[in-house]
């Protein structure tokens, strides 16, 4: 099942306001200047406890009916899914594992079996559920600021 | 009013045994909250300077419904974190510093 690249574009642009909003006040670097109905990729920069910079993907293909597909990549976006484009502390597959992401779930490669994509707006464990592009970000954010370098 | 008058007022008010009030701004992923945003929030970020950071941490939750205990909620001003247990003076914070609730979910 897949939905309309519009309909996409038309949910992400309803979310864009509060995401600006929160990464303006956290410091923290958006660009959607890519974004349109045939791309919907935007990129987050955020830094580590150290101030070195990481780099995050978004492909909002098919959402919100799915969530996003979530994954750091090399500063110029051209190199993904390796180990040294990640922080510490997130799963070794690598994978963002978390239900935002579609990466982190079985029938997509990752390594979640116990999780169906259309249930990703539930909590991950008892926490809050993340649902938006403004709390994906601010969950990023605070992970990675606790980091202290790159996965080995 | 530059900084020495404010100041002055402050020391002012606080001889005369009255608090001094700062009024602040909190960035949340949900939405702003202020002395104006959301219009139906039901307190507003309005603090004496001796509030400690893990009130005001509890009351924007508390306005934007984050009722989950297993999330971790921090206040950032900037790239700065603000230690629950001190206090807004301890930070030397003033009226309309723009604060940043940061809202991390759970682990999988």
């Amino acid at each position: 099942m897949t939905i309309a690249p519009e309909v996409s574009f038309e949910t992400l642009k309803r979310e864009l306001p509060a995401a600006t909003d929160y990464v303006a006040a956290a410091s923290v670097t958006l660009d959607d200047t890519s974004l349109t109905a045939h791309n919907l990729r935007l990129y987050v920069q955020l830094v580590n406890a150290h101030g070195e910079p990481f780099y995050v993907e978004f492909d909002f293909a098919d959402y919100p009916l799915y969530p996003p597909t979530v994954e750091f990549v090399s500063k110029d976006h051209t190199e993904r899914g390796t180990k040294r484009l990640y922080p510490q502390g997130f799963h070794p597959t690598p994978c963002i594992c978390m239900r935002y992401n579609r990466k982190a779930y079985s029938e997509r490669g990752g390594p979640h079996g116990d999780w169906r994509l259309l249930d990703w707006r539930l909590p991950t464990g008892n926490g809050v559920a993340i649902d938006t592009l403004s709390l994906m970000i601010s969950d990023l954010h605070s992970k990675v600021r606790h980091s202290t370098g790159r996965m080995p | 009013m530059n900084t020495e008058q404010t100041q002055d007022v402050r020391a002012q008010q606080q001889e005369h045994g009255k608090p001094h009030i700062v009024r602040l701004r909190v960035q949340t992923p949900r939405g702003l909250w202020s002395v104006t945003e959301p219009p139906d929030a039901t307190k507003r970020p309005e603090y004496p300077v001796s509030t400690k950071i893990e009130q005001v941490i509890l009351d924007v939750r508390s306005v934007f419904k984050f009722v989950e205990q297993d999330s971790k909620y921090t206040l950032l001003r900037g790239d700065e974190v603000l230690e629950p247990q001190r206090t807004l003076a301890s930070y030397k914070i003033d009226d309309g510093t723009l604060l940043v609730l940061s809202v991390q979910g759970g682990n999988a």
